[in-house]
């Protein structure tokens, strides 16, 4: 590149032009051996590096979803005896619901209306889905003959202009949608048929998310509820 | 949002192995750069990958941060850049080469411009006032955008030496103005 710029000049446009990938890979390698050798360069380097992180400074922060950090841990750390911080913070949240709050018997009162769909009389799997400040609450039974899931929101709702979304944690997987919860309190949610050994065991989330879904299919909004799947 | 000294210090542990101190680094930091990666792919689940990328190489690279000479937060921020760059340059090569009509990146001004229009608080947005609309653009597209100087060479219809003589001086005038 010849532009006539004095040496130093042309270094620390150098170093810009390095600093923002814009190099050809020759040059780009020319640079960092000289980088090796040339502290002034790399302090150009380090300045550029600096001014430049300047133009993410109004980006707004976005939580990324909650399973992501378990997923990266569980890579960088393995899986066996170490419990992922995902894991973790289910099992506080969990930890955190009174143990009575998961007995069968208050889960499934006799409070079922006779209309729309009925809460099985024989569920295999139970769950209560709930906030860890009660806010909401969703209890939910799966009928293992007709493969669907009875929710019945209990508390809470979804926040004006957004909806609630139920998803299935087997394990480390990252979470499978089961749906996006109805306006109605009571519904039954077809689980598909890949999906039904991975409840024995599972956990089931709520969270928060644009109607009609996570765009994306996985969480994007707040984890609002998570509920452990027992089995009766 | 923690602060330098913590965020060194978490750099440090890491580098010694210390899971907790990365649980504690993650947990602080990765709105952000999960923020940054979204803006540059505007791609939900490859922003997921990115980041997840960025966060095992920020491990692995954790005890070479000091050696570099960049603030904490800066190292950060680089690398969550240049991984989703790299991503978004090897997704629009896959695409150019699935379809030779690739279309022209957009020229109008991003978010970021608008809101620097906004606000001319910081010096950084100050001197990039200062560059021609044009070039102040380019040096935010190649940082935001990932774009190169091809890309950058086709946006604003000059030949591609010209467009690197262009954004060259731009850098130093930024440089200059930054300095002062």
């Amino acid at each position: 590149m010849s532009d006539e710029l004095p040496d130093r000049d042309a270094d620390k446009a150098l170093a810009g032009e390095y600093a923002l990938g814009l190099l050809p890979a020759d040059e780009a390698a020319a640079f960092e051996s000289r980088l090796v050798n040339e502290p002034e360069l790399r302090a150009f380097y380090a300045e550029w590096c600096e001014d430049l992180a300047g133009l993410t400074d109004r980006i707004e922060p976005v939580a990324p979803p909650p399973w992501l950090h378990a997923r990266i841990e569980s890579e960088l750390f393995g899986s066996t005896g170490h419990k992922t911080s995902f894991m973790r913070w289910v099992a506080g949240f969990l930890g955190g619901l009174a143990a009575a709050a998961l007995a069968l018997g208050l889960i499934f009162g006799a409070d079922l209306v006779p209309s729309g769909p009925q809460a099985p009389t024989d569920p295999v799997y139970v769950a209560e889905v709930s906030a860890e400040d009660g806010s909401l609450v969703v209890a939910a039974s799966y009928d293992a003959d007709a493969g669907e899931l009875f929710v019945d929101r209990r508390e809470g709702d979804a926040r004006e202009g957004r909806a609630l979304e139920l998803w299935l944690i087997a394990g480390e997987n990252a979470p499978v949608s089961l749906g996006v919860l109805p306006g109605e309190a009571q519904a039954a949610l077809a689980v598909p048929e890949g999906l039904r050994p991975q409840l024995d065991g599972g956990v089931l989330a709520i969270s928060d998310e644009p109607p009609g879904g996570s765009p994306t299919g996985a969480p994007t909004g707040d984890v609002l509820a998570v509920g452990e799947i027992t089995n009766t | 949002m923690a602060t330098r000294d913590e965020i060194e210090a978490w750099l440090a542990a890491c580098s010694t192995g210390d899971r907790r101190a990365f649980g504690a680094l993650y947990s602080a930091t990765s709105a952000k750069l999960f923020g940054i990666c979204l803006r540059v792919l505007d791609n939900r689940s490859e922003a997921e990958e990115v980041l997840h990328d960025v966060y095992v190489k920020i491990w692995h690279n954790a005890g070479k941060y000091r050696v570099n000479g960049l603030s904490p937060m800066t190292w950060l921020i680089t690398v969550a850049r240049n991984t989703a760059v790299d991503r978004l340059r090897k997704r629009r090569s896959t695409t150019a080469s699935m379809d030779q009509a690739e279309e022209r990146p957009d020229p109008a001004p991003g978010p970021e411009a608008q809101a620097i229009a906004a606000s001319e608080a910081d010096r950084l947005n100050a001197c990039f006032d200062e560059l021609d609309e044009g070039h102040a653009q380019a040096v935010r597209g190649a940082y935001l955008d990932g774009e190169t100087y091809a890309d950058l060479a086709a946006r604003f219809e000059v030949p591609l030496n010209t467009m690197r003589t262009w954004l060259r001086r731009s850098l130093l005038k930024l440089k200059e103005c930054l300095s002062r």
